[in-house]
């Protein structure tokens, strides 16, 4: 009785200091991301990478896209950053500038799987000093959307210009049922935070305007400001409450037929799809004043300089961009996968949307790689935005708020 | 001389008070006085959390900017009508709730326990819901007046630069009012019946009671209550930030919210310490009021 009692607890001990030291031993990477969809994948391809590499234990977290780069730069600043976290191009300025990324230069040249990232991808995520900091995960080419029975009611084509899709949007902006209430609007416009895309493509496609100095004052750049806010102002072709409008609002009005276009991604396509069936297609943004311009859309990843293990981090993140395991990642989060043997063997998204990405890559551009393209996306261009939407600013005045901030 | 004839306080007995006060003290120091210390010191200097290194002592530098700041002054101005609308409207309608609860009526548990609902749900749900109450396109106070004939289109109320803050105040007052009315209830029934039943004998009308005998009575809870009422609505940006996050434009940015929006999105601290602490001595008024009646009221 004593015996087996005292070869219990022997055993219960034995047990507990064996957990304990593998608690000890165990290196943990906590990786910060953030997913629109609820369905949560990250949890499966965790505990493959755990099988796979025993001994690392991720704690991967998803943290709410509108505060998260808030969380992420005042964590670095506060030293309680994750080990590595999906990071977006036009921070990387910023986060260089925090000294807070680990140069991955080496680990990517020793790496087999770097001959498998798409060709351009590693050049375009490059820093400006040429180093690398960021490993592609996954890309999106923002586009417009329509609605194909809208636009086959009216005898509408798919806009090929601003002139046109003003045209249409007028068109398609109508009471469909005699209450004297507009019940459909031509265009879906992000007036809130991440609304910059759809500016761009209307004001930065002119000839001569991008962020340099006199650029967006020029004739050309007030006139594409100007166009917005004639659409919103004038021409009542967004819905009332485009100037709060954000992501959840622009989808959800565009699915429940508030809306008839929209410029989004491919990330977007199959809620879409799901809802609209074969009365959504796309088709790229539309050419103003001269030419085009749509937002590449990128995410990669970074691993921080504070990181505890960076091995292991970095195991983690080479992990999330070899092939199958990208594409499981990109199957959750609806977007293109980077690795060459995913993107041949891709049939997640319809063939028009795909179609329209691949159209729209030759005119897909980045904000500039500085640190003031952060404050532009978060601050100065919502607020400027809004209130030339408002009414409270001319929209030459929002230009000179913008030039102001890059051209200091 | 009967003092200098009582036995000396043993020393472990002098101690003792204190050492059981210390923890709470610490806590407080810890929690409270030294992040306010940390705010003060960081206004000084130019801060931004992006360059770490750079860190240098500006003396006063950022509260100069902030009186230059044209964004400064509209947030002054929008906090001061979001005070001066959401505590009185909280403060009549919870004083209205609290006689109506003070009537006999049967249910009147009920009717008192679900009046504390809006206090008692979380500020972000609240904000949600309202947000939705509040859409152009679905929501229901649209879809109520349009059908009331009151407005012939949907009004986009949080899009709208004239009526965002308002729309934000009513609801603001909604989750509010039931504080003030619970206060005011207990303090209505602190009031002695005996006071009414003598105005009745001498024939004072029901608004004569309330005026003479109900106010007077509340006095005292009023005061309190809307005292603290000020200094927790001034500081409030979680409605705010959730419906519009001071959108459109600067419609909706009250002093503390741009503070906060300065040092957390904009990751400048040091300028968004300064607006912080401006605004505190702005408030610093109310406060001393508060803390004199709350030490006259323990004395």
């Amino acid at each position: 009785m004593i015996t087996t009692r005292m070869t219990r607890r022997v055993a219960a001990a034995l047990m507990a200091s064996t957990l304990l030291a593998g608690a000890a031993n165990a290196q943990t990477v906590n990786f910060w991301y953030h997913f629109d969809n609820a369905d949560n994948p990250m949890s499966d391809l965790v505990a493959k990478f755990e099988a796979e590499n025993p001994g690392i234990k991720v704690n991967a977290e998803n943290i709410p896209w509108n505060s998260y780069y808030d969380q992420l730069y005042t964590s670095l600043a506060a030293g309680t950053a994750p080990d590595a976290a999906l990071v977006k191009l036009n921070a990387l300025p910023r986060l260089l500038e925090m000294e807070a990324l680990e140069p991955l230069d080496a680990r990517l040249d020793a790496w087999e799987g770097k001959a498998e990232i798409q060709d351009n991808l590693l050049t375009l995520t490059a820093a400006a000093d040429g180093g690398h900091y960021y490993l592609p995960v996954q890309y999106v080419v923002l586009y417009l959307y329509y609605r194909t029975d809208m636009f086959a009611e009216l005898g509408l084509t798919p806009p090929e210009t601003c002139e046109q899709f003003r045209d249409a949007a007028i068109a398609l902006t109508r009471d469909t049922n005699g209450d004297g209430q507009t019940d459909v609007y031509g265009f879906g416009f992000r007036g809130g935070r991440g609304g910059h895309d759809h500016w761009a493509s209307f004001v930065l496609s002119r000839e001569g305007v991008g962020f340099g100095p006199g650029e967006l004052t020029s004739a050309a750049g007030v006139e594409g400001s100007q166009f917005v806010v004639d659409l919103f102002r004038t021409d009542k072709v967004f819905p009332p409450s485009a100037p709060n409008d954000g992501f959840q609002e622009i989808i959800g009005a565009f699915k429940n037929g508030t809306t008839a276009m929209t410029i989004h991604h491919i990330g977007s396509s199959a809620d879409m799809v799901a809802t609209l069936g074969d009365n959504v297609s796309a088709v790229p943004v539309p050419e103003c004043g001269g030419g085009r311009w749509t937002s590449f859309g990128d995410e990669s990843t970074a691993i921080f300089s504070s990181a505890q293990d960076k091995d292991a981090a970095w195991k983690w993140i080479s992990f999330l961009s070899s092939p199958e395991n990208n594409a499981a990642f990109n199957v959750a989060t609806g977007q293109l996968p980077v690795t060459k043997t995913d993107s041949a063997a891709w049939n997640l998204h319809a063939e028009r949307f795909v179609d329209a990405t691949v159209a729209s890559l030759p005119f897909a551009n980045l904000l500039p790689n500085v640190s003031e393209t952060a404050d532009f996306a978060n601050t100065v261009w919502p607020v400027a935005m809004q209130r030339a939407l408002i009414g409270e600013i001319s929209a030459e005045a929002m230009n000179t708020e913008i030039d102001s901030l890059y051209n200091k | 001389m009967s003092a200098l004839q009582a036995p000396p306080v043993p020393l472990s007995r002098r101690v003792l008070p204190y050492a059981m006060l210390s923890p709470a003290v610490l806590v407080t120091l810890a929690i409270v006085f030294l992040p306010m210390i940390q705010a003060v010191w960081m206004s000084l200097h130019d801060y931004v959390l992006f360059r770490p290194r750079v860190f240098d002592f500006v003396w006063f530098k950022n509260f100069q900017t902030a009186l230059a700041d044209p964004v400064f002054w509209i947030s002054l101005r929008h906090t001061v009508i979001w005070i001066a609308i959401t505590v009185p409207a909280q403060m009549l309608l919870g004083l209205a709730t609290a006689l109506l609860l003070n009537q006999e009526f049967p249910w009147r548990g009920l009717a008192r326990a679900l009046v504390i609902i809006p206090w008692a749900l979380p500020s972000v749900v609240i904000a949600l819901m309202w947000v939705w109450i509040y859409d152009s396109n679905y929501g229901v106070l649209n879809d109520l007046l349009l059908r009331m004939n009151l407005i012939t289109a949907s009004v986009p109320w949080l899009a709208n630069p004239d009526t965002a803050l308002y729309a934000i105040i009513l609801t603001l007052t909604w989750q509010g009012f039931p504080f003030f009315a619970v206060m005011i209830l207990a303090g209505l029934q602190g009031i002695p019946k005996s006071y009414y039943e003598a105005a009745a004998i001498d024939g004072a009308s029901n608004f004569r009671q309330f005026w003479h005998i109900t106010l007077p009575g509340l006095a005292g809870v009023l005061m309190t209550a809307t005292l603290l009422r000020i200094i927790w609505v001034a500081n409030s940006i979680d409605v705010i930030f959730v419906m519009t996050g001071g959108g459109p434009g600067y419609s909706t940015y009250t002093l503390p919210l741009y503070a906060f929006i300065n040092a957390r999105t904009g990751l400048n601290y040091g300028y968004g310490s300064a607006l912080a602490v401006s605004f505190t001595l702005v408030l610093l008024g109310f406060v001393i009021l508060y803390l004199r009646r709350a030490g006259r009221n323990i004395g």
